[in-house]
């Protein structure tokens, strides 16, 4: 080993280590070029211009797993609230909140999970939903159910 | 120019050591030229779009008696070939997305129209609308659609409820005042009697306590409390609280 340090390929190997430096680095920073010009191009598609994710999201086999102490609430617009949803789920969503708030409140129990959903995974409407119940109506065990409605469907079919 | 493209470290030598590809000059060594064209590329592919957005973000302000918040979010057709918008779908069913024409030719604008129903909501809120093309060279545009709404009044709880353990002793409701807005009166209505409610000012505050008290046990209650500010007059807004009192609570001990 230490005579092929002291041979003469040492001395070329030497000469080689700053162009390679060199080429990693510019390479590097070629890397950052197109990724800062995606970032600015696309700043409105990242993800830290969405919503970010409940903390407190179900998936619909643990929803279903806890039975009849679940009460479903559907934040989708009542037009496609009347083309199906969970059996025996409750409308609320905010183009009718005052309207549709009181129904759900007798309906509810402290001991009651609320699960809410909306049509697909993407939407906000019961992530919305979900943080008026928790921060103006004060209640406890609202849940927003992971897929939404579109999960739902694909899970009962 | 040459291009040289070898195996990984295959020069023994150890000149021009690289990761299988070398752009060479014949003044320089460096792979100066392979920067440029990473370079021009970065820039050139994002530009390759046909349709061009004036804006892809609207902020909206309604007043206090709107219904619905409009954006206008217009376009151009910038490249040389027609461009087919094949769907304009927004993020929630509360915003609606008309298009005057999904064929747009060379150096044709047009505009997509955002319609944000109102409704019961309040603050800030972000509606997007993703339109698709049939331009396979770009993504889907996500334009976004702002609407700050002011809040009149925040009501804190909008519900109560006193339940079988509870004794139906005094709860208090606070209204908070938005904005500048010059609300100086409130008048609480229940839609049960036996729901009696007293309203003060907060001092010092653009504020208002309500003091809710159930009058009756052995029945379960079901109440709204309609919450009428006195501005603004020329339309006047209701804001609700709800009111729920278990059968089995008890009348405090006088």
């Amino acid at each position: 080993m230490s005579a092929w340090i002291a041979g003469p390929k040492c001395r070329r190997n030497r000469s080689v280590r700053p162009s390679l430096v060199r080429q990693i680095l510019l390479l590097l920073g070629l890397a950052f070029l197109p990724a800062i010009g995606q970032t600015i191009y696309y700043r409105n598609d990242t993800s830290w211009h969405q919503r970010p994710v409940d903390a407190a999201q179900v998936s619909v086999a643990q929803a279903k797993g806890w039975g009849n102490a679940v009460l479903w609430v559907d934040a989708r617009p009542e037009e496609e609230f009347a083309r199906g949803h969970v059996p025996g789920a409750m409308l609320l969503n905010e183009d009718e909140w005052n309207a549709l708030l009181p129904a759900l409140l007798t309906a509810w129990s402290p001991e009651r999970k609320l699960v809410v959903y909306c049509s697909r995974q993407t939407c906000n409407a019961s992530h919305a939903v979900a943080e008026r119940l928790r921060n103006e109506a004060e209640l406890k065990n609202v849940f927003v159910l992971e897929g939404g409605w579109e999960e739902w469907q694909n899970r009962n079919r | 120019m040459k291009i040289n493209q070898r195996n990984i470290g295959a020069d023994s030598s150890g000149e021009n050591l690289d990761f299988g590809f070398s752009f060479h000059t014949h003044s320089m060594k460096t792979p100066v030229s392979f920067a440029l064209f990473a370079l021009v590329f970065a820039i050139v592919v994002p530009a390759g779009a046909a349709l061009k957005w004036e804006t892809t973000e609207v902020d909206l302000h309604p007043s206090l008696s709107d219904k619905t918040a409009v954006a206008h979010f217009k376009y151009k057709n910038t490249g040389d070939k027609p461009v087919k918008i094949t769907s304009v779908h927004p993020s929630c069913g509360c915003t609606t997305a008309a298009l005057a024409k999904d064929v747009v030719g060379p150096n044709e604008s047009g505009e997509i129209t955002a319609t944000f129903n109102i409704g019961d909501r309040s603050g800030v809120q972000t509606k997007n609308i993703t339109v698709r093309t049939d331009d396979e060279t770009t993504e889907a545009t996500i334009l976004k659609l702002k609407a700050t709404i002011p809040q009149l009044l925040q009501v804190a709880p909008t519900f109560i409820f006193w339940s079988a353990n509870d004794v139906l002793k005094p709860k208090t409701i606070t209204v908070n005042v938005g904005g500048d807005f010059p609300v100086t009166k409130l008048n609480v209505t229940s839609t049960d009697k036996s729901i009696a409610t007293e309203v003060e000012p907060e001092p010092d505050a653009k504020a208002f306590r309500i003091t809710v008290t159930p009058q009756e046990a052995g029945r379960p209650i079901n109440a709204a409390l309609k919450i009428e500010p006195d501005f603004p007059k020329d339309a006047p807004k209701i804001f609700y609280a709800n009111v729920r009192v278990d059968s089995r609570a008890k009348m405090p001990q006088k």
